[in-house]
């Protein structure tokens, strides 16, 4: 199976991390991929993209307009840069999470609104998941790790759960840091359902 | 045999490992940097890995490691090979004994900023060959191709990839690395070969390269490297793709198969090795053939190629391309160029809006990249801005010369402090051009301690010789920071390998002769402030020394020992301090002025902006 995903984010989200998970998943599934994260300029608080192209053994890195069964986005303004890439059939997933640039923090320039994020998608003519960050499980007190629990809703709720079961991603998400296994799957499974 | 997930640049460093190399040397730059990284990090007893000054002496020592006897691997960027390319021509014109390959990292699409150059054409003005891989597991097996090659016509090779293979990870075989090759180094006194006196040895060489560069076309061809598919029945589109373009076509042809394309129609040529330029092979696709495209990115060599062949053959085919304007010499390629080329060929109609996304982005707030929290540069282009008001100049009357790495960041908001950015090095003889253009406010310059390092000391001697008239303010933070991360010449002892020893730019400046030479602590905003303020009253070469270490490297060794408090009894969400300094530690949101301890170093210089005694540095027990 052919999938194409493109992710989007804020370095410091995670966005990252959702790649390097996928790829070793990919790999313990005999999946063929090819990651192709932006490096370089992509410190904390700038724009992160990453192309995910599952399923081809030779394939070229970066996915065309219109080409992406999955866009997972984990922020609303950054949404925007990825709705180009989604297919007019696809799956476009938010974590509508906010980071203000500084510029809008300080009122000189705009922020769009989540309504302006779904209408976009709706006229790209995908189908729109948006999960509130206000209903970020906690464990312990303390919120869970919203990138593995957006990536839980991308398997519960689109097509990347018929390509992946859920167990080769727990393995890898358990391998990736031993220490804080417990709390990363179960932010997944926490993803997974409200996905479902 | 083992499986690993590897993107370009690892997969190359495994595969020189596995090649035997002996001596690695190279300078960060993005998209390249990951290659020498990954070998340093794997602490390799038996061979030499070094982050060296800069590109041409990275060069010079690989070569000298070579023509020893030993191979040899040179990393870089692009705009690093420019740098290298005084000493690139004359090695190429000497040759080489042991395997010396040059990989080279192009940036088509310029994704980490950098003029959007097409190395290929150094290949083709130095004679050597170049491979381009298309994929990791191509450049993991062609820098070994690239090595033996090497050896066998006694000359350098190129590696060349572009940042969508150098960064791309997907699963590559490698083989076990073995050991370096054991080889007693040798010492070849042939003043024919390894100078360049007179026009004798000099002519002589130049035929020599030539002659080379012939071997490595019949080998190439013996190797397969550029294979070519010829269609059952003559006729039809004849493609030659190049590099990464070819990885896209077996998904453009399967895009094309609802449009009328039948599998039998095309001919392909993949060129993995662009110089020597495959003609032999270009010549039979023309005489099978009806049409030409020809893919690649940037700039059209192999294109132009086509035509000379097409005129050699006397074949007047149509050759889509660059040279018709089909094509852009800007900007990547990817699934639309390929397709639309290929339905182009074959008089298919693909509708436009197949590959025609919305494009929203233009709904997205702007995202600018600044400084860390608790970066020292931040402190030094505040006491800058400063130092200026204070000397009653506005804005716009003090020119800034700006450099490459972290510290053009101060180009952005809310500084706008540098104005310029060349290449390593060159905010300091720039700046002098503007004195000597007759600008009567000061002149400064500005630059990085990897970079002032790198070519930044030739320009300081300069000003120095003809006493110019400015301020140079050198930012160390210690590390060559925007590339992630790598020890310099004056990066801390501590963090030197074994037996490797600092260069104090504290103890070069003065030794050049610079009279007026200050050392400042970015976090002492008013004492830098003044310092700066005084150096920009005196007459000659002033220099300043910013020196602290970077955040993130102090964050990383918890270090951090203090924070900033707000008192919001005192807060009237002004936002000066937000507003002066763009700290990403600093915010508000929902009414409420927030510091963000994770990323708070507590350097204190949104402290000195507020006029309300509202914040404070607390140091941590």
């Amino acid at each position: 199976m052919r999938f194409d995903l493109y992710l989007v984010g804020v370095g410091g989200q995670g966005v990252l991390t959702i790649g390097e998970v996928l790829v070793e998943a990919a790999r313990l599934e005999g999946i063929h991929v090819n990651y192709y994260p932006t490096e370089g300029m992509a410190q904390r608080g700038g724009f992160v993209k990453a192309q995910i192209r599952f399923g081809r053994e030779i394939v070229g890195p970066n996915i065309p307009e219109k080409g992406a069964d999955l866009v997972f986005a984990v922020e609303v303004s950054e949404a925007l840069r990825a709705v180009r890439y989604v297919k007019p059939d696809g799956d476009f997933l938010l974590y509508a999470h906010v980071w203000q640039p500084t510029a809008v923090m300080l009122g000189k320039a705009g922020y769009p609104e989540l309504g302006q994020v779904c209408s976009e998608v709706e006229s790209a003519g995908a189908r729109m998941v948006v999960l509130d960050p206000e209903r970020l499980p906690e464990l312990d007190g303390t919120a869970i790790p919203y990138n593995l629990y957006t990536l839980g809703a991308a398997v519960g709720c689109t097509n990347l759960g018929k390509l992946f079961p859920p167990g080769g991603i727990q393995q890898a998400i358990r391998e990736r840091r031993p220490k804080d296994a417990v709390r990363n799957v179960l932010a997944f499974e926490a993803g997974i359902q409200v996905g479902q | 045999m083992e499986k690993k997930i590897l993107n370009g640049n690892e997969a190359l460093a495994l595969g020189a490992l596995r090649a035997g190399v002996k001596v690695i040397t190279g300078y960060p730059g993005t998209p390249s940097t990951r290659a020498l990284a990954s070998l340093l990090a794997m602490n390799l007893p038996d061979r030499h890995v070094e982050w060296s000054t800069n590109e041409k002496v990275a060069l010079e020592i690989a070569t000298g490691a070579s023509w020893a006897g030993q191979r040899a691997l040179c990393t870089m960027k692009m705009s690093g090979l420019n740098v290298a390319y005084d000493s690139l021509i004359s090695i190429a014109h000497s040759g080489c004994i042991g395997g010396l390959v040059i990989y080279v990292a192009d940036d088509p699409g310029v994704s980490a900023g950098m003029a959007e150059q097409d190395s290929r054409g150094f290949a083709y003005m130095s004679d050597l060959p170049m491979l381009d891989p298309a994929s990791p597991a191509e450049a993991y097996r062609q820098v070994q191709e690239a090595f033996e090659l090497s050896e066998q016509i006694g000359s350098p090779v190129f590696i060349r990839m572009v940042t969508a293979i150098a960064n791309s990870k997907t699963l590559v075989e490698v083989e076990e690395a073995g050991p370096a090759l054991v080889r007693e180094p040798v010492l070849v006194n042939d003043i024919q070969r390894f100078t360049k006196a007179g026009s004798a040895i000099a002519m002589g060489q130049h035929r020599e390269v030539i002659a080379r560069l012939k071997r490595a076309r019949r080998i190439i061809q013996e190797r397969g490297l550029n294979p070519l598919a010829l269609s059952a029945q003559a006729g039809g589109l004849g493609i030659i793709a190049s590099g990464v373009v070819s990885s896209y076509l077996d998904e453009c042809l399967d895009l094309l198969v609802p449009h009328g394309f039948l599998p039998d129609e095309v001919s392909i040529l993949k060129v993995a090795a662009v110089n020597p330029i495959p003609v032999e092979e270009i010549q039979a696709l023309l005489m099978h053939v009806d049409t030409i495209l020809v893919l690649e990115e940037l700039e059209p060599y192999l294109e132009k190629e086509v035509y000379v062949q097409a005129y050699r053959s006397g074949v007047h085919h149509r050759i889509i391309g660059k040279l018709d304007s089909f094509f852009s010499r800007v900007g990547e390629y990817g699934v639309r160029e390929v397709t639309q080329g290929i339905a182009e060929g074959l008089g298919l109609s693909i509708p436009l809006e197949l590959f025609e996304g919305r494009a929203a982005e233009t709904l997205a707030a702007a995202r600018p990249i600044t400084l860390c929290a608790g970066c020292p540069h931040r402190g030094t282009f505040m006491a800058i801005n400063q130092a200026l008001r204070k000397l009653r100049y506005k804005k716009n009357d003090v020119m800034v010369t700006g450099d490459i790495g972290c510290t053009i960041l101060g180009m952005n908001p809310p500084f706008s402090t540098v104005w310029n950015e060349i290449s390593m090095g060159a905010s300091v003889a720039l700046a002098q051009g503007f004195v000597h253009a007759g600008v009567k406010t000061p002149v400064i310059a500005t630059i990085g301690d990897s970079t002032f390092f790198h070519a930044g000391i030739p320009g300081l001697i300069n000003a120095i010789q003809h006493q110019v008239d400015l301020t140079l303010i050198i930012m160390d933070n210690g590390w060559t920071a925007m590339t992630g991360m790598q020890v310099n010449p004056g990066t801390a002892s501590d963090f030197q390998k074994p037996h490797d020893q600092s260069v104090d730019i504290a103890r070069v400046v003065p030794g050049l002769g610079v009279e007026h030479f200050f050392t400042v602590d970015p976090f002492d905003y008013k004492g830098s402030t003044a310092v700066i303020q005084q150096a920009l009253g005196k007459p000659g070469v002033k220099v300043i020394l910013a020196r602290r270490e970077c955040a993130i490297q102090t964050q990383r060794r918890g270090e951090t020992q203090a924070k900033a408090v707000v008192d919001m009894q005192k807060c009237a969400l002004c936002k000066l301090c937000i507003n002066l300094t763009g700290c990403p530690a600093l915010s508000i949101q929902d009414g409420a002025f927030l510091i963000d301890l994770s990323l708070c170093n507590g350097c204190g210089l949104c402290v000195e902006t507020c006029n309300l005694d509202a914040l404070r540095v607390e140091v941590l027990a």
